[in-house]
């Protein structure tokens, strides 16, 4: 008996050590095989299961990615699961019980309530900054949605990423978006006064939001969402929130600002995640089912399946109706546009085909998941696109000579908030760590991969 | 001359690396990390095989490998020196092979073996291999700074002094990159 349990300890000593010596120091191994969960707990980090023997460098990142797509999973469960009065995830309900329900993330600080008029110093449970034209219709606990694109400055607050263009569903409505901020990221801008021009100048050191661990802490979470306007028939395919739409004025073309009460639906969630693995942040980008098509879908004729996108029209041709195109100026998000965007997912994990294949496997089986809860839950409509992370850094801190971290996949984007930069061409196609590495606060001092801090007054 | 490789496997593809490390003066592990989403060895690999075929760069490899296995073990700059055949005046076929293979990998570009231009310099490149060939070439590491276009750098960065060329991947050991 003493010598079989001497053996099985020995095997599992010798297991660990081999799970240890098999994946980089920066990965914490998983106590046992990572698995998506339906769990209310926000992981602080990804945790990583062994590798395979004698494994090929494609093997190696699929095994790896699949872990990470596995923590994009769990942190999208763990934010859209109802929450408590305290903002956290109620553990008495479940995510989709009743086919749709409030979620975490939507409690964080918007961005706008952060970064306020004059510099002032905001609060994490302040009042909610309402716009004079919303007033009349604003109640209490009522989001605002504002920003007609995804960077949160007033010279882009109409398009997306490099001033490319806003998104126009098949309606002719504009898709809006919003930025938030969890405790932790707030709670660090608020202690180093990074709310304002004036802290952000007074500043000493590099900004560097805290990491999460695999047991805590939480880490900083940036989560930017993308909405449409949906009619009360589709309800039941989106998670809805009743907002208010709001649009300031504008100068070219003139018109004035306005406020409307609109059912929105969540098209898009993306969530950068500061973490011990993901120094350069890990980025879990997720999409509605209905967005459009892929590349390989209009290849294979898959659009013709009886089916509505929400920005694509199988019915038009390329030639009246080409792909990807920025609409034509003017841009009026007051107005319902005749031009309606056609989008069509690129594939941009060409020599990345395990980002792919994994995130096809993890949405199988949260999809099965999240149907036994409820066949009708709103959740069963989105799917991962992918988890982009730095293959190469240190525990919280990137590694020297580079700073990017070489991301896995090399490229990611989400049809709707980077329409129009997809593809494969270092710095011009969607890579967030690349990207983000260029973000710095007001005074051109790095911002630790965040645009947000430009936004001090 | 064009062929079509298979895919090669891990061993040879190890080797590949190991002989590239050698002949550029960077670190094996930097040439073919442990995660390689970039691959760029193996798109040098199999862009190098498309071009000279597989024969030769068999051949190679196994010069490499014979040179690697040698008692008492050589130094990476004497397995360097011996496959460029730097004591010779008119390199060999396969010297003049991994010539090409230096230039790619320092340069980003395929640069056909044996080809001299004008003044005996290198004829203009016959292509890019890759965009992240360009972006991801060794030249940039050796200078610790940059292509232009795509800096992975942050703003203001060159105010500070660069990171060590080791961090940039450059074999240090032995005196190298000095």
């Amino acid at each position: 008996m003493k010598k079989t349990i001497t053996i099985i300890l020995l095997t599992i000593i010798a297991a660990t050590l081999v799970i240890m010596t098999s994946i980089p120091t920066t990965m914490a191994p998983a106590d046992s095989n990572p698995a998506i969960v339906l769990s209310p707990n926000i992981p602080g980090d990804a945790t990583f299961g062994p590798l395979p023997p004698n494994p090929t460098n494609e093997q190696k990142l699929l095994a790896i990615q699949g872990d990470f797509d596995i923590y994009s999973w769990n942190t999208f469960i763990a934010l859209n699961w109802p929450p408590g009065l305290d903002g956290n995830g109620d553990p008495t309900r479940k995510i989709g019980q009743n086919g749709d329900n409030d979620t975490v993330w939507e409690h964080y600080r918007d961005v706008a309530d952060v970064f306020l008029p004059g510099g002032a110093t905001p609060s994490w449970n302040g009042p909610v900054s309402v716009p004079t034209q919303c007033k009349a219709s604003y109640k209490p606990g009522m989001r605002i949605l504002s920003q007609v694109g995804k960077t949160p400055t007033v010279l882009t607050d109409f398009s997306q990423p490099f001033n490319t263009g806003p998104l126009i569903d098949q309606n002719g409505n504009y898709t809006r978006y919003e930025i938030l901020v969890n405790k932790p990221m707030f709670d660090y801008i608020l202690a180093n006064k990074l709310y304002s021009k004036a802290g952000q100048q007074a500043f000493k050191g590099e900004v560097q939001f805290p990491c999460g661990g695999p047991n805590g802490p939480e880490g900083a979470i940036m989560v930017k969402s993308s909405w449409k306007v949906i009619s009360p028939a589709d309800r039941a395919r989106f998670h809805t929130q009743t907002v208010l739409v709001y649009s300031p004025a504008s100068q070219n073309p003139k018109y004035p600002a306005s406020c409307s009460t609109k059912l929105m639906g969540l098209v898009g969630l993306h969530i950068g995640h500061k973490t011990d693995s993901g120094a350069q942040w890990l980025w879990s980008t997720f999409e509605h089912v209905d967005n459009a098509p892929s590349e390989a879908d209009i290849g294979s004729n898959n659009t013709l399946k009886p089916k509505t996108y929400n920005y694509y029209n199988p019915k038009c041709s390329t030639a009246n109706c080409p792909p990807n195109k920025v609409p034509p100026r003017p841009w009026n998000p007051t107005k319902v546009s005749a031009f309606h965007s056609q989008v069509v997912r690129m594939n941009m994990f060409k020599g990345n085909e395990f980002a792919f294949q994994s995130a096809a496997a993890r949405n199988a089986d949260a999809l099965q998941l999240l149907l036994g809860v409820n066949s009708k839950s709103v959740w069963r409509n989105y799917e991962l696109i992918s988890t982009m992370w730095p293959t190469n850094t240190g525990k919280c801190q990137a590694a020297p000579g580079d700073p990017l971290g070489t991301p896995a996949p090399n490229f990611l984007a989400n049809t709707t908030l980077e329409t129009y930069i997809q593809g494969m061409v270092p710095n011009v196609s969607s890579n967030c760590i690349e990207c983000h590495n260029n973000a710095t606060m007001t005074n051109a001092r790095a911002s630790d991969f965040t645009y947000i801090l430009q936004r001090a007054q | 001359m064009t062929t079509n490789p298979s895919t090669p496997s891990e061993s040879t593809l190890q080797a590949f690396a190991d002989m590239s490390a050698a002949l550029t003066g960077f670190q094996s592990s930097f040439i073919r990390p442990f995660l390689d989403p970039v691959n760029l060895s193996g798109t040098f690999y199999s862009f190098a095989v498309s071009q000279v075929g597989q024969p030769r760069m068999d051949a190679l490899l196994n010069t490499f490998n014979n040179l690697s296995n040698q008692t008492p073990k050589l130094t990476p700059q004497q397995i360097a020196d011996t496959l460029l055949e730097t004591a010779l005046d008119a390199p060999s076929l396969q010297a003049q092979l991994c010539q090409s293979i230096v230039a790619m990998w320092y340069l980003g570009s395929w640069y056909t073996p044996g080809v001299l231009g004008g003044n005996g310099f290198a004829p203009p490149a016959l292509q890019v291999i890759t965009s992240q060939a360009y972006t991801k070439s060794l030249v940039w590491n050796l200078a610790q700074s940059h292509p232009m276009g795509f800096s992975p750098f942050t703003f203001g960065y060159w105010s500070q002094e660069p990171a060590s060329l080791q961090t940039f991947g450059v074999d240090t050991s032995n005196g190298g990159g000095q």
